[in-house]
């Protein structure tokens, strides 16, 4: 228990499996040179290559990498992140449905940061606004509604969110377990009720 | 922090005793303890006195401020004011837990005490509550945790600092990709 209480808050690496799907969301790009023999990319092209013009969804760390310094493609955001949105999540925040609209919101959006071009200082404006207020209701939710409430809550946040939202629950449920006085009867871990291989005693 | 490790270190706060056993002065780690005399009322650390509570050798007596009418004017002023107030006890809902729990007897007015302390303690929760959530609107960068106890502060823990490392982190990130838009506005 105390070891699942407390572990250092969520910071994205290489081997961060977060991170990866996150990078794996679509972007719309126009390519703008010639791609030779990748006209197999474009199923409703049939050409051997790709020619200049071109617009198709590239997952982001395709796009970033072919956008960044050759310019062979250029990007466009995605619509969760265009101006209509935009202005949904400005009007109230708290109230979207984050996870159907774009379970990797925030990832999402960072690594999107570099290829917004101009429209970079309001994406990123966006993201810590949306952030900032739907955070309060989080909280709220997360430290004080009971289990069965929590599961719905749960349902309309984006990953990120959801990490954070697990956490208070962790919390509270810690507090309610002393609060019942049950906090120091020891259980048998999760890992050994749920233990599926066989165990070598019994094979031999 | 668990729950229960900080119910462990407020097990070092002393509480009030009457022995019914006659004993020499005990040496232990933490610093000594003792002598008891049958009768006589000794201070002595939290832990202890419930151990010889539960063996039947000792009466607890409650500690000043677990008093209905003290709690009841604690629980007003908290009320009242817009701040925290100052708590009695750095440790009061664990104490009063431990305290009840093991010897109800003991306490005057147990149930009283119990329901005014559990009030006392939401009245700070969502006093604390609202103060987050307005600290988190006013974009503030540091807070004080005056007169918060430990047991409070842990009741928002991790999620808060984790809340604001990934706060920090994209707007980091939003202001660096602004940086780097406006020097390359300078090279062209």
């Amino acid at each position: 228990m105390s070891a699942a209480l407390h572990y250092p808050s969520y910071y994205p690496s290489y081997f961060s499996i977060e991170d990866i799907l996150a990078t794996n969301e679509k972007v719309p790009c126009k390519f703008e040179k010639t791609a030779c023999d990748l006209g197999f990319l474009d199923p409703s092209g049939g050409s051997k290559d790709l020619e200049v013009g071109t617009k198709l969804e590239l997952p982001c760390w395709l796009a970033r990498a072919l956008a960044s310094r050759r310019q062979i493609v250029s990007c466009q955001l995605p619509k969760t992140f265009r101006e209509r949105y935009r202005e949904i999540l400005k009007a109230d925040a708290a109230l979207v449905d984050l996870h159907t609209l774009s379970p990797h919101f925030y990832e999402l959006g960072q690594h999107l940061l570099p290829l917004a071009g101009p429209e970079g200082t309001t994406l990123g404006l966006l993201l810590v606004e949306t952030l900032r207020e739907r955070l309060r209701s989080i909280m709220d939710t997360s430290l004080n509604t009971t289990e069965d409430d929590a599961g719905t809550r749960q349902s309309k946040l984006d990953q990120l969110e959801r990490s954070l939202f697990l956490t208070g629950r962790k919390t509270f449920r810690d507090h309610q377990l002393w609060l019942s006085r049950r906090a120091h009867i020891v259980t048998t871990s999760y890992m050994v009720t749920q233990h599926n291989k066989r165990k070598f005693s019994e094979v031999s | 922090m668990d729950s229960i490790e900080i119910e462990f270190l407020a097990e070092k706060a002393p509480v009030t005793i009457v022995p019914n056993f006659t004993h020499d002065k005990l040496y232990l780690i933490s610093g000594d303890v003792g002598p008891f005399t049958a009768g006589l009322p000794v201070d002595i650390p939290l832990w202890l006195g419930i151990n010889l509570r539960q063996r039947g050798k000792c009466r607890l007596v409650a500690p000043e401020w677990m008093d209905v009418e003290k709690l009841t004017e604690i629980k007003e002023e908290e009320k009242q004011s817009k701040v925290f107030t100052q708590m009695p006890c750095e440790h009061y809902l664990i104490v009063t837990q431990l305290l009840l729990s093991s010897a109800p007897e003991d306490i005057p007015n147990a149930q009283q005490i119990k329901t005014l302390v559990k009030d006392i303690w939401d009245l700070r929760i969502s006093k604390l509550r609202s103060s987050v959530a307005e600290f988190i609107e006013s974009e503030g960068t540091h807070a004080t945790l005056d007169r918060l106890t430990l047991l409070e502060i842990n009741s928002v823990r991790p999620f808060l600092p984790h809340a604001f490392d990934q706060l920090h982190r994209i707007s980091k990130s939003a202001h660096g990709s602004n940086l780097s838009q406006t020097t390359q506005d300078i090279q062209y």
